[in-house]
């Protein structure tokens, strides 16, 4: 295991490069600060000047990576243009700390209701409530983010005022001035994630749970005379986990990862929302330090969930 | 005549021969498209939603023609709410969104169908060839599919999609390079799987080359999981195509798809949120029929992946 371990951490470092390296092609070649310039009837040519020296446009791609690398490896991630010229580094870790306040408790509200709707649907296989589960996890998974999120905010925006004259949640921002107001400006988007994510998962919590049910061991545990409830919760429900972990870690990389719709709609100071910001402002270092940012956490969470595989399932033997 | 009970899936069903015919048992073969068509009829959810799918489709075509407004055309009404004139009322420079609505559907449909097809092609291709021939194509493609599991390919999709995402063939070929991986990675586990097997072997010695083996022998195998794939990724292709063009990212006005017209309508949400609900509620309707259409499509032709499903 641990030879295992090193080698899935050394293989991640080439991997990261390689990654990182196309990324920053595909950013550099989609993404031309000038352009913003070339539209500007005012601006002269000292400022295409200042741009092209900035960010060395004139030199070839690959010699531009290098020097990014490296900047970035001694702690400088360059400055964001389009926001006071504050380092980029600064920015991105301010608004992935708010990224992440929404998509923690988006996390274990996720991770808590698929496997309580998994094993339920799972255990009573073609009942009533597994094709109500069924449906709704169908219905999730056809619901694009931006008609969910838009849908709550016409419901508590416009007609629950018609209705009740009460503004129950925020629609949009982050309010941190009391508990009330950060649970009350979490609550939209997190019940946004949460139909998002908890449709893909819960059917995995389900397919996985009936693996187990149907398998012999489980039907040994009945054999001998355990209670139903034994079998379920001892010996099924804990190794149905088992596949249900690398799952989390994906969606939690992908939560983290800014959840770019949830976050535009909701105008949450998030990653998602700088990123599409950065995007149109075509503001290079910026774009650049939120993708490799985001792509840095997906992959490294790809490793976590790979080695937590094999640490919690004795069956899988690495050599 | 009555069918004799038994299990309705086996290829020969046993049937009571008509009187005046022989005496005993005749035995009635199926042929792959019949038994593929009486499994998927019995999944009726799957029936309504094709039947649903067409409706719509036929509308998304019919309603701009039959309308007396084009889909660019201006008229002095705007910003209207319903009428019996505009029946989805009008966007902020007057153009009839009824019409507009409708057309978006074609467009975001055929976006979708194309990325079905592009995708479908590049990743039977490239699941076939590294299924078939193996050693370092197949390593180095494997490589460049776990690349592409690793990435976060919408937060790449984003940056790109800047550039080359802002009209319908652009967006399709994004997308298409964004979702060959799937099929890639079915394709080339159905191709490991025969490429071994008996037949395949005697039509080697019968001196077919490979790529006559890899067409007629092993490719037809791989229709099954190919169809439902595809059909699956319409919807998750139209799922993406809105939310680009929702993000003002994808395809743009005057343009119409149906994430664009959710997008010019949202700042509208308080003051006229059925704007945002309709191209919305499209959106979902059409990806809900083409999601239960691709489950009962993987029943009728793949039933031996049921029991892992289920």
């Amino acid at each position: 295991m641990l030879g295992y371990t090193v080698r899935r951490v050394l293989t991640t470092i080439p991997l990261l490069l390689i990654a990182t390296f196309l990324i920053f092609v595909l950013v550099s070649v989609s993404n031309d600060p000038r352009s913003r310039l070339a539209a500007c009837g005012t601006c002269d040519e000292s400022a295409f000047q200042r741009l092209e020296e900035l960010y060395e446009l004139d030199k070839p791609i690959p010699v531009r990576y290098f020097g990014w690398l490296s900047d970035v490896v001694a702690g400088d991630w360059g400055v964001a243009l389009s926001i006071n010229s504050i380092p980029v580094k600064d920015v991105v870790l301010e608004r992935a700390k708010n990224t992440a306040i929404m998509a923690i408790p988006a996390f274990f509200l996720i991770a808590g209701l698929a496997v309580v709707l998994g094993v339920y649907s799972a255990v009573r296989q073609y009942s009533t409530s597994d094709y109500v589960i069924t449906g709704f996890s169908f219905l999730g998974i056809s619901m694009p983010t931006f008609f969910f999120a838009l849908l709550l905010q016409a419901i508590f925006v416009v007609w629950w005022q018609e209705w009740f004259d009460l503004k129950p949640f925020y629609v949009s921002g982050l309010h941190t001035e009391s508990f009330g107001d950060l649970v009350s400006s979490l609550t939209l988007p997190v019940v946004t994630l949460t139909l998002v994510v908890v449709a893909g998962e819960s059917r995995f919590m389900r397919a996985s749970m009936l693996e187990v049910i149907n398998s012999d061991y489980i039907r040994t545990a009945k054999a001998k005379g355990l209670s139903q409830r034994t079998v379920i919760f001892r010996h099924a429900l804990r190794n149905s986990l088992i596949p249900l972990v690398t799952i989390w870690a994906l969606d939690f990389a992908f939560l983290m990862g800014g959840s770019v719709i949830t976050e535009t709609v909701f105008a949450w100071p998030g990653l998602g929302v700088l990123l599409v910001n950065s995007i149109f402002a075509q503001d290079l270092d910026l774009v650049m330090g939120v993708t490799m940012f985001i792509a840095v956490i997906v992959i490294v969470f790809n490793l976590i969930a790979d080695l937590l595989y094999g640490v919690l399932d004795p069956r899988i033997r690495y050599d | 005549m009555t069918e004799l009970k038994g299990r309705p899936d086996t290829p020969l069903e046993v049937e009571e021969a008509p009187m005046d015919e022989a005496e005993g048992l005749v035995i009635v073969s199926r042929s792959f498209g019949r038994q593929t068509w009486d499994r998927f009829r019995r999944h009726k959810l799957a029936i309504l939603a094709g039947v649903v799918l067409l409706i719509m489709t036929i509308s998304f075509w019919a309603a701009p023609a039959l309308s007396p407004y084009g889909f660019e055309e201006i008229t002095p009404d705007f910003n209207q709410g319903p009428s019996l004139e505009h029946p989805f009322g009008t966007d902020d420079i007057g153009r009839d969104l009824l019409v507009r609505t409708f057309k978006a559907g074609q467009f975001s449909l055929l976006i979708a169908l194309l990325v079905a097809v592009l995708t479908t092609v590049l990743g039977a291709v490239v699941g076939a060839v590294s299924g078939y021939f193996g050693g370092a194509i197949d390593s180095f493609l494997s490589q460049v599919i776990n690349l592409f599991l690793v990435v976060p390919s919408f937060i790449v999709l984003l940056v790109v999609a800047v550039k080359w995402g802002s009209n319908p063939t652009g967006i399709a070929v994004l997308l298409a390079l964004l979702l060959w991986t799937s099929i890639a990675r079915v394709v080339r586990g159905v191709v490991l799987q025969y490429k071994e097997q008996e037949f395949v072997l005697a039509a080697r010695a019968a001196g077919a080359g490979s790529l006559r083996i890899l067409w007629r022998h092993i490719i037809p195998n791989t229709f099954g999981p190919i169809i439902v794939n595809a059909t699956l990724l319409v919807g998750v292709a139209i799922i993406l195509e809105s939310t680009l063009s929702f993000l003002a990212l994808g395809v743009r006005p005057p343009t119409p798809t149906l994430g664009n017209l959710v997008d010019a309508a949202k700042g509208d949400i308080d003051s006229d949120p059925i704007r945002v609900l309709i191209p919305g509620g499209f959106v979902v309707l059409i990806a809900l029929c083409i999601n239960f259409l691709g489950d009962g499509l993987r029943d009728a032709l793949d039933p031996t992946t049921r029991r892992v499903r289920e």
